[in-house]
């Protein structure tokens, strides 16, 4: 005899949430009504996989079939899987990605989304308010516990260009491989560690430009292209490197000795006038301010980035970001007030990066919004 | 199995504030297979002829050899009869009394379908009230019609009926069956007749001589007989508080489908469009929602073609509030284009019907419009037929003069041809 208690869970029938009718789990339109339903159960009888909040990551569109590898890179997944209510009204995601009763375009995975492999690495990226599609992408990698080394990269796609959300991710994440894979061994002095692992930083720029102009459509008339930046943390080492105008900064903890600083230096129209001697401010809401000089792609002009090293002796936060944050937040100093104002429990980096973004989200969200943090708590 | 598409057109872009969305969403069916022979159910043909004493002599030979030539045209297999219409409705063919009224087209109903034509005599007066009423019921005789279509000639003005009481018939058989018209001479009325295929989903045209009868029933019936799909409805799901303003076939006439709104839930309405062959046709479609913050992206209305309830294929139209008057301010050359043809339609209906209730200068400016319309969207076939109607001045201003005498018919021809739109050239 069989226990119903210990039977397979019962699963009640799905109805329509246009009309309320019973409808098939496998549907994809209410019978009753015709509303787009999302099935719950694949025609193969398989359960739908359930709603994945880091991983896979969904692409806001399919990607170019010709350019699509059989095996694709971890986590790319071009199929549209919305399974959460509608944020706006509560309402059913349709299958075209929009809600059946309010029709508010459903935030894809690609939209916003975070990343956080150990307790001491952590990003979030965002797609803002004012723009359409987050071309944005983050991807950071790290030992378990602090101490280890770790990769954060942030990659810019530039708006002009198709299919640059598909690329900026495609290169974050070819770039972080690379950061996690070179590991040189046996190397005592802490000049030559940074020299060996800044050569990683541009084989890194090299690999992201490569898987760029792979996601770039060969008769494509707009190349796809993106910014660069990225920085490797072994023990208390930090090597960085950038290409275009996203940004690496030191961020100490605030009340103790050693100052916030920008690392990274701009390959952009306002960083040159700075040096010129434009005023900071001046330079960064001047005209062409945000245009670059240097970017990844097709068309890149110069793929190799610029890069240097720095010792954390002191306990404090490594920032990665775009110009979505440093947009509202350009000086070191002031990132370094941020940062102690948003005052996140236990330095936990997933709760900053989050923070950061829906600051700068709350200045406004003019762009895409990236963020990767490492917590450093010096030697 | 007949195949849908949807192809969406509209500038998503909205400025800040912006609420109204309009889109053009073409809609094109393919392997639609011949009526009645899908296996979706069969197909239903009535020829309604007028036999009214006005025919005449040589009207009622020519309408003769018109309904022999639509028989001929009807497949094998087809249901079908033929009705006789004076101020009275009689079933000419098949010869019965009572219970089923059609019978199915094979050699020898054909032939005494011909038979029973070259019988009619004309006589009596016009009611077409009691045609379609007719018609409805010799439909509703036979069961297991998925299709059904009729066409209907007649040659003068419904005299023996009411204008309400034709209302009443037209309402009658509304939903039952689709119906093209076509009259002969220049003694109907088109708005009269417009009234009757607008209801029941068909085309009117005028045919000014009798020879040209038999060969535009031949087509008629050819075109019905490509039609394997019966029945389609156009489905418009809008988001909930939000206002559709119109729904509009716009190609490859007119017909403004707004108030034929049959709800299928709260937020979809359906709209009947009838049978389809392998053809494509235009609806322009426009949504008021509230507006949104800019960055914000949100569904304006899914515009989907259903097929006894089961959405054969949808088109998405959007709105994004964009900061950007680049994107917000560029207008979809689809849109101006079939907004134009629609106001050109209404332009010939309204200057003809000011011309005929003898105010000149209402006439003179409508027309004058429709000439600048006409020309501004490239619609040349209206231009032709404006011309016999107005002497023009200036095409760009829409100065035109009307002409001392005009022929009967060529201004029908105008008012029959209002709703014919162009497409868009690229």
């Amino acid at each position: 005899m069989t226990d119903p208690a210990i039977a397979a869970p019962e699963r009640t029938t799905p109805t329509c949430p246009n009309c309320g009718n019973a409808v098939a789990p496998t549907a994809s339109f209410c019978e009753a009504c015709g509303a787009t339903l999302t099935p719950t159960v694949a025609e193969d009888g398989s359960e739908q996989p359930p709603d994945e909040l880091e991983s896979p990551i969904t692409l806001s569109r399919p990607l170019d079939a010709s350019t699509l590898e059989t095996d694709p890179p971890d986590g790319f997944d071009n199929t549209l899987v919305v399974t959460r209510p509608c944020a706006n009204c509560g309402g059913e995601i349709g299958s075209d990605g929009y809600c059946l009763t309010c029709g508010t375009k459903a935030p894809t995975e690609r939209d916003h989304y975070t990343e956080h492999p150990a307790s001491w690495v952590a990003a979030c990226c965002d797609k803002g308010i004012r723009h359409f599609r987050n071309e944005d992408a983050t991807a950071v990698a790290a030992d378990p516990d602090g101490g280890g080394r770790a990769a954060l990269v942030v990659c810019d796609g530039v708006s002009t260009s198709v299919d640059s959300d598909v690329a900026s991710l495609a290169a974050a994440r070819a770039a972080r491989d690379v950061l996690m894979a070179h590991r040189p061994a046996g190397i005592g002095v802490p000049a030559s560690r940074a020299a060996a692992i800044a050569t990683s930083v541009e084989a890194a720029a090299a690999a992201a430009n490569a898987a760029v102009i792979e996601q770039t459509a060969k008769d494509s008339s707009s190349a796809a292209s993106c910014t660069f930046a990225a920085a490797v943390v072994e023990d208390d080492l930090i090597v960085f490197g950038n290409v275009g105008d996203s940004r690496v900064y030191w961020i100490p903890d605030r009340g103790g000795s050693g100052e916030p600083r920008e690392l990274s230096l701009d390959d952009s129209v306002a960083q040159a006038r700075i040096a010129m001697g434009v005023p900071r401010d001046e330079a960064e809401n001047g005209p062409q301010a945000h245009a670059i000089t240097k970017w990844l792609g097709r068309d890149t002009p110069d793929f190799v980035p610029r890069t240097g090293s720095m010792e954390a002796t002191r306990p404090g936060w490594l920032v990665v970001c775009s110009d979505g944050l440093w947009n509202y937040v350009s000086e070191a100093g002031k990132l370094q007030e941020l940062i102690a104002e948003l005052s996140v429990a236990d330095d936990d980096p997933l709760a900053l990066s989050s923070a950061l973004v829906g600051w700068a989200n709350d200045q406004g969200g003019k762009d895409n919004i990236s963020v990767a943090l490492a917590r450093l708590n010096g030697p | 199995m007949a195949e849908f598409s949807a192809t969406v057109y509209q500038n998503e872009f909205l400025p800040d504030g912006g609420t109204d969305v309009n889109a053009i969403v073409t809609i094109t069916c393919t392997g639609a297979g011949a009526a009645g022979q899908t296996g979706a159910g069969d197909a239903g043909e009535i020829i309604i002829v007028d036999t009214s004493g006005s025919m005449g002599r040589m009207k009622l030979e020519a309408a003769k050899v018109a309904a022999a030539a639509a028989v001929d045209q009807i497949l094998d297999g087809t249901w079908f009869a033929v009705v006789a219409g004076t101020h009275q409705a009689y079933l000419a063919y098949p010869p019965v009394r009572t219970g089923t009224g059609m019978v199915r087209m094979d050699a020898r109903t054909r032939f005494d379908a011909h038979q029973a034509i070259s019988m009619f005599r004309s006589d009596g007066g016009t009611a077409m009230g009691t045609w379609l009423t007719l018609t409805g019921r010799l439909f509703d005789s036979v069961p297991m019609l998925a299709q059904r279509h009729a066409i209907l000639l007649t040659d003068g003005e419904n005299h023996n009926e009411t204008p309400e009481q034709l209302t009443a018939a037209i309402l009658g058989v509304t939903g039952k069956f689709q119906c093209d018209c076509r009259g002969v001479g220049v003694d109907w009325q088109v708005a009269e007749v417009r009234r009757i295929a607008q209801a029941l989903l068909g085309t009117v045209d005028i045919i000014p001589s009798p020879d040209q009868m038999g060969h535009v029933f031949e087509e008629l019936m050819q075109q019905s007989m490509s039609r394997g799909v019966a029945e389609a409805e156009l489905r418009v799901w809008a988001p909930q508080g939000a206002q559709v303003l119109f729904v509009r076939q716009v190609s490859p006439t007119v017909e403004d489908l707004t108030a034929r709104r049959v709800e299928v839930n709260p937020l979809t309405g359906g709209y009947p469009t009838g049978s389809w062959g392998d053809e494509s046709r235009d609806y322009h479609v426009s949504v008021r929602l509230s507006a949104k913050a800019i960055g914000q992206e949100q569904l304006a209305a899914r515009v989907q073609l259903a097929i006894g309830g089961q959405v054969m294929t949808q088109g998405l139209v959007k709105a994004k509030w964009s900061d950007d008057d680049q994107l917000t301010t560029r207008i979809n050359p689809e849109v101006a284009h079939y907004t134009g043809q629609t106001e050109l339609a209404q332009a010939i209906q309204d200057g003809l019907a000011a011309k005929a209730a003898g105010d000149e200068d209402t006439a003179t400016m409508k027309l004058g419009r429709a000439v600048q319309l006409a020309a501004e969207t490239g619609n040349e076939e209206a231009t032709a037929k404006l011309r016999k109607v107005v002497d023009i001045d200036n095409v760009e201003t829409g100065t035109v003069r009307l002409k001392r005498s005009v022929d009967r018919a060529d201004e029908m021809a105008l008012d029959t041809a209002s709703t014919k739109t162009t497409r868009v050239r690229s």
